[in-house]
């Protein structure tokens, strides 16, 4: 679909692809996809809103909506559009500005305790994101309510749109600080579905007091060698060889 | 506890429009447990029924506005009717964007903005904490509703508006809000605006505590034989267009009075709505000018720093109209 619209970032979609299978495949979200509005479903916020395709392909694969849909991404008419908005079918909040998810999804936390409700509400961050003071109030808030009810994972994958965060503004340690900040913290590969599932095993039934923070280590680009950790691919579109290459490694076949 | 305060006017104690607005609003909270307030670690003595008597409908934030909003956002989502409360700069610009795209953007969310300090309210805090852009920024936001009291009457009919209007909407507050306009048995504010005085010579507009300096004006200039129509506007946005066109028109002038800045404000408002509808009046703005006000004292004297007092006013428009 980006390549089709020339539009989208790439680099961050796919950093977090396996962690949006984990949560939409592993038992952790549970959605209805022919009642995307049913009450009791577990929310989440693509806080990163710019992962926006990987969560697109996830939803019309889910039966959210049609396949044929992912195609119009971006085009004139389509509902998809470069950030998530609350009007696609199984996506909660309008994001794309960075720093806005944790606090919306500590309000649903909260909301789903004072109306006795008990589903999840899962945020997705990314590291870089993190640089915003906002998601620490959202994260003090959080800890000091023990929202047992509420997931973040933080796609830590080391690089914001331009550099490496370590090079000019370091969030490490990222897993302290969200301890200090009072969370249960895991830290895992990103990657590995093994680890992320271990890792999600108790969202439902809590072992901890506290609400849970999943640092998952990641690879930007991860998938296309050319693209992995390479700053320029945050919001870039493969063309010509390039796109022969990427398909080649993510061993892409005509549908 | 809650605190009487004296209308000077009527020499009767009174509940301030702060008070007066917090009262109505714990009214609908014990009546519908969907309602809560979530602070920014202000309006102590106010929310103490809140605290006290609902806690669960409670929340203060700490001093973390662009939290609070985005707090308020999910618990708008989770089915909650919320109220978010601040002192006027901090309640919309520090977290105007949480503001645009959380409550504006999404869904057009059940949730007030309550700023507390209109114009120069705080007057011995400075600058920081003056509330001169709030109604410019506020208004350009799509699906907003403007709510600006101008006494306590109004102040607890504003909570019971926000209440049953949808979407996002922003109230803007007096600590105090007096001397009383409206008499305190009031309850019909559907129209958004008020017309309060008629005269065929200036139609003032005025919004906020501006509309008692408008009906002192509309006294002084009527001893001098001019006849001033005065309109509270209260609703600011969306406007009741067609009322305040009405109204205007039976004037040969427009004046509008606004504690705000003069760019974007009400003043700019009312000159919108005439070059739209091809309804041009003369008009003379009395606002804020260009620059932050760095003095202090009473709310009185920074008012007559910026030509807002009565004779500045008084002088300006019988100087216009050609007495």
């Amino acid at each position: 679909m980006t390549v089709a619209a020339g539009a989208g970032h790439i680099a961050p979609s796919f950093s977090c692809a396996e962690i949006l299978v984990a949560l939409y495949y592993g038992g952790v979200i549970r959605v209805k996809p022919s009642d995307p509005a049913w009450e009791d479903r577990d929310r989440f916020i693509l806080s990163k809103g710019q992962a926006a395709v990987s969560l697109y392909a996830v939803l019309a694969d889910l039966g959210f909506s049609p396949l044929e849909e992912l195609l119009t991404f971006t085009q004139k008419g389509s509902k998809l559009g470069g950030h998530t908005e609350d009007t696609i079918p199984g996506v909660e909040a309008f994001t794309g500005s960075l720093g806005h998810g944790l606090s919306i999804a500590a309000g649903l936390a909260l909301g789903a305790r004072h109306r006795e409700k008990q589903y999840l509400t899962v945020a997705l961050l990314g590291d870089g994101e993190c640089h915003e003071g906002s998601i620490w109030e959202a994260a003090m808030l959080a800890g000091h309510h023990r929202l047992t009810n509420l997931l973040a994972i933080v796609d830590n994958n080391g690089q914001s749109a331009t550099d490496f965060t370590a090079s000019y503004l370091t969030l490490e340690p990222m897993a302290d600080k969200w301890r200090a900040f009072g969370w249960e913290v895991r830290t895992v590969d990103g990657h590995s579905f093994p680890e992320l599932l271990k890792a999600l095993r108790d969202v439902h039934a809590p072992s901890y007091d506290r609400p849970l923070c999943i640092v998952a280590n990641t690879i930007k680009g991860k998938g296309v060698s050319f693209m992995e950790r390479k700053p320029i691919w945050h919001y870039r579109i493969p063309v010509g060889e390039e796109l022969k290459i990427a398909m080649r490694e993510l061993q892409w076949m005509e549908p | 506890m809650k605190r009487r305060v004296s209308d000077e006017a009527t020499k009767c104690w009174v509940t301030g429009m702060r008070d007066a607005f917090s009262d109505a609003l714990y009214a609908i909270a014990r009546r519908d447990p969907r309602v809560i307030l979530v602070t920014s670690d202000t309006g102590a003595v106010c929310h103490d029924d809140f605290k006290a008597e609902i806690p669960r409908q409670y929340l203060n934030v700490g001093i973390a506005e662009q939290n609070m909003i985005g707090v308020g956002a999910g618990l708008a989502m989770a089915g909650h009717i919320v109220y978010t409360y601040a002192i006027v700069p901090f309640a919309t610009m520090r977290c105007y964007e949480q503001i645009r795209v959380d409550l504006c953007c999404m869904g057009r969310l059940p949730v007030t903005v309550v700023g507390i300090g209109a114009g120069f309210d705080y007057n011995t805090l400075g600058p920081t904490h003056h509330g001169t852009e709030d109604i410019a920024l506020m208004r350009t936001l799509p699906g907003m509703t403007i709510l600006s009291p101008s006494d306590s009457v109004l102040a607890a009919a504003c909570a019971r508006i926000s209440y049953e209007t949808p979407g996002p909407k922003y109230v803007r507050l007096d600590r105090v809000g007096l001397p009383l306009i409206y008499p305190e048995d009031a309850t019909d504010f559907a129209e958004g605006l008020t017309h309060l005085r008629k005269g065929d010579d200036v139609c003032i507009v005025a919004t906020g505590r501006m509309v008692m300096r408008a009906l002192e004006v509309a006294d002084a200039l009527a001893r001098k034989g001019i006849a001033v129509s005065v309109v509270d506007l209260y609703r600011v946005k969306p406007v009741n267009v067609k009322r305040l066109l009405e109204i205007m028109r039976a004037s040969k002038r427009v004046a509008t009075i606004e504690e705000h800045f003069l760019t974007g404000g009400i003043g700019s408002l009312v000159a919108e709505i005439m070059a739209d509808e091809n309804a041009c009046l003369p008009q003379k703005r009395f606002g804020l000018p260009d620059c932050f006000c760095r003095e202090y004292g009473p709310r009185e004297h920074l008012h007559s720093l910026f030509q807002l007092d009565l004779p500045s006013i008084a002088h300006g428009i019988a100087d216009w109209v050609g007495t």
